[in-house]
């Protein structure tokens, strides 16, 4: 899953990629409105954590001509500012929750995680397929009940392959989605994990068309 | 007395009864003179034709032959005629039937007649056989004191209306200077909300250096106050976001197994200190402000449509009771207040969570109220005054409750906590009803 992290205070924008990247997220960190928009509208983000107080364009702004531009992606607006208007100005804009600063990172990082879940249409973190169970929040596969060991990028590709259950995902895609903007894009390897995922996971979970690319099949 | 309409209404009563009485007085005294002398004038008149009778008439005496007017043949009519002479003989008009004039008078008399006072006139004059004869003709003066009063009453009703007029005229005539002050003032109420500039040219010339006066204050009320809530806007955002930082590095540390304890206490405290310097300079800068106006409506709609949209209070139960009208209080601190309390009520709540608006005479009520533990009725105080956290498992700053206090007493409303019938907390709020609102209301319950 791939999010755009707006955040001008270096400390915290780090602080913020790296815990969303810890649990397997390509993040992009901005640190101005006008670059994030400029990304957000033409990047095929899962998720986006917006401040408020960005230089150069507002967060409000962005968000405002996102969605008049019909980027619909999930928004999530941090305000250091002390207003309950803000707040409500920037749902009305098109945000779909909020948080103010300070907060607790484990508490943005369940927030980023419901979002994305309510953007798949699944309400349980645990995804489960079989033997295969996907535990959303910790990131730990099950195989038959024992713990299977995957690498960062086989989580990410597991996890938004959960996340688009049901619906055939391209390479392209993928790789759309499990890289960074500036990391270094090879669709092929794509295959590669998902090879790698079918010998620890089994043959059944990832069905897929050639050409096409990769499923996993809805509950 | 205050008022310019009043001032001119009460001054021009007190002119026109001065003049009033003045005047009629002048007039009720000239048309008495003249009454007066007229009277004197018809019975000098009287006197003549009486003596041409008296010399006219044969040696018999027969007056009556030359004095045909009626009022002298009717008894005690009020018109007699005496002639006398010093032997004792004397002749009456049939008018005086048993009374006598008096005898020894001369020129104009006055005296008790038949029926009430009369002026008389008598004259003395030589016949020829060498008699003194007093000639005598009198009238009753209670005609003259009937078209006294007549003239009385028609003066005063006269000066009276003509006073009437003047004060209708003066009352009018202030309405007419005191209009463009009026407008001035509504249209300074309008101006505060929508942010408008007045424009000079609508007014009379003697107030359009008022006018622009007017404007450079709106104009500067406005800046300090907009000045003052984007440097708290700022300051917390300065604040804020390193504080965010520093807690997320505390974290990672205590990852780490380092006692990170007293210093998350520290920040604890920072933060704490930082939200309650902010919401005291957003409740100063709320005193200082001048002539607000918040959409309560609006307000508590914006509130209800953000908790129910997130995430943590969807799933509760939100019950809603709204009312219209306006509060004057800046519409950003409303928004705090409101929230405030609901994300309290949301953070304790089981299961519900009721906002209920009321609108009293002077004041718009917010009542929010959970199902949720509550405060202890001793420990409410400590809560409002100091902002302290009771139970510190849940998360925030503990000052919400103590910030919509601050708030409240900056804008001259009350604000009180208490048991709640859901079985939890009960926060109300009261704010005062703005002034042009107030009676905008007014206009619309009519």
């Amino acid at each position: 899953m791939r999010i755009l992290v707006a955040e001008d205070d270096t400390m915290l924008g780090q602080q913020i990629k790296s815990a969303l990247s810890s649990e397997g997220r390509a993040v992009d960190l901005v640190q101005d409105g006008a670059e994030a928009h400029y990304l957000g509208a033409n990047e095929p983000y899962d998720l986006v954590v917006l401040d408020i107080g960005l230089p150069e364009k507002d967060g409000i702004s962005v968000l405002k001509q996102w969605r008049k531009d019909k980027v619909n992606t999930p928004v999530l607006i941090l305000t250091a500012r002390d207003g309950w208007s803000e707040r409500v100005d920037g749902l009305d804009a098109g945000a779909d929750d909020y948080m103010t600063k300070p907060f607790h990172m484990p508490e943005l990082s369940a927030r980023v995680r419901a979002m994305l879940r309510r953007q798949a249409g699944q309400s349980d973190p645990i995804f489960q397929r079989g033997p295969i169970v996907f535990d959303s929040r910790t990131n730990k596969v099950l195989n038959n009940g024992m713990p299977v060991t995957l690498t960062a990028q086989e989580i990410a590709v597991l996890s938004y392959l959960f996340h688009n259950a049901g619906r055939m995902v391209s390479r392209t895609e993928l790789s759309d989605h499990i890289y960074e903007y500036d990391g270094d894009r090879d669709s092929n390897t794509i295959a590669v994990f998902v090879n790698r995922l079918r010998k620890k996971l089994g043959k059944e979970l990832i069905i897929s068309a050639r050409g096409q690319g990769y499923q996993i099949r809805s509950d | 007395m205050r008022s310019l309409q009043r001032r001119v209404v009460v001054g021009g009563l007190i002119w026109a009864v001065f003049a009033t009485v003045i005047g009629a007085f002048a007039v009720v005294t000239v048309f008495d003179q003249m009454a007066n002398r007229r009277f004197n004038t018809a019975l000098a008149e009287q006197h003549t034709q009486v003596l041409i009778a008296f010399g006219n008439a044969s040696d018999d005496m027969n007056m009556e032959t030359w004095l045909t007017a009626p009022a002298y043949d009717r008894v005690y009519s009020g018109r007699y005629w005496q002639v006398s002479n010093d032997t004792g003989e004397s002749f009456t008009s049939r008018s005086l039937f048993d009374v006598e004039l008096p005898k020894d008078s001369v020129g104009f008399w006055e005296g008790e007649g038949p029926q009430g006072l009369i002026r008389g006139y008598s004259e003395t004059v030589t016949s020829e056989d060498g008699t003194n004869w007093t000639i005598t003709v009198a009238a009753s003066l209670g005609q003259l004191a009937a078209e006294r009063v007549e003239i009385q009453r028609n003066v005063s009703l006269a000066f009276g209306f003509v006073g009437a007029l003047g004060v209708a005229c003066a009352a009018l005539l202030t309405t007419m200077l005191v209009a463009p002050l009026r407008k001035l003032r509504n249209d300074v109420v309008h101006r505060w909300d929508t942010g408008k500039e007045l424009v000079p040219e609508d007014y009379p010339t003697e107030v359009v250096p008022l006018v622009a006066d007017i404007n450079d204050l709106i104009q500067r009320n406005r800046s300090i106050h907009d000045r003052g809530r984007r440097q708290a806007a700022d300051l917390a955002h300065a604040l804020k976001t390193p504080s965010a930082a520093l807690r997320n590095e505390l974290v990672a540390l205590s990852r780490k197994h380092a006692d990170t304890a007293p210093l998350f206490e520290a920040l604890d405290r920072i933060d704490s200190q930082i939200n309650r310097s902010l919401a005291r300079m957003r409740a100063a800068s709320a005193a200082e402000a001048v002539h607000l106006r918040a959409d309560v409506h609006e307000a508590a709609s914006r509130l209800e449509r953000l908790f129910r949209k997130t995430p943590g209070a969807q799933d509760k139960t939100f019950n809603v009771k709204l009312e219209t009208g306006y509060v004057s209080v800046d519409s950003h601190d409303l928004e705090e207040m409101l929230g405030n309390l609901l994300e309290n009520a949301f953070k304790w709540c089981v299961e519900t969570v009721s906002l209920t608006v009321e609108r009293s005479d002077q004041t718009i009520d917010f009542i929010v109220e959970d199902d949720g533990p509550g405060i202890e009725k001793e420990m409410r105080a400590k809560v409002l005054e100091e902002g302290a956290r009771l139970d510190t498992s849940v998360p925030g700053t503990g000052i919400g409750l103590s910030i919509v206090k601050d708030l409240t007493e900056a804008y001259g409303g009350s604000f009180e906590l208490g048991t709640s019938d859901l079985g939890g907390l009960k926060c109300s709020l009261s704010l005062p009803i703005a002034v042009f609102a107030k009676k905008a209301t007014k206009q619309r319950s009519a």
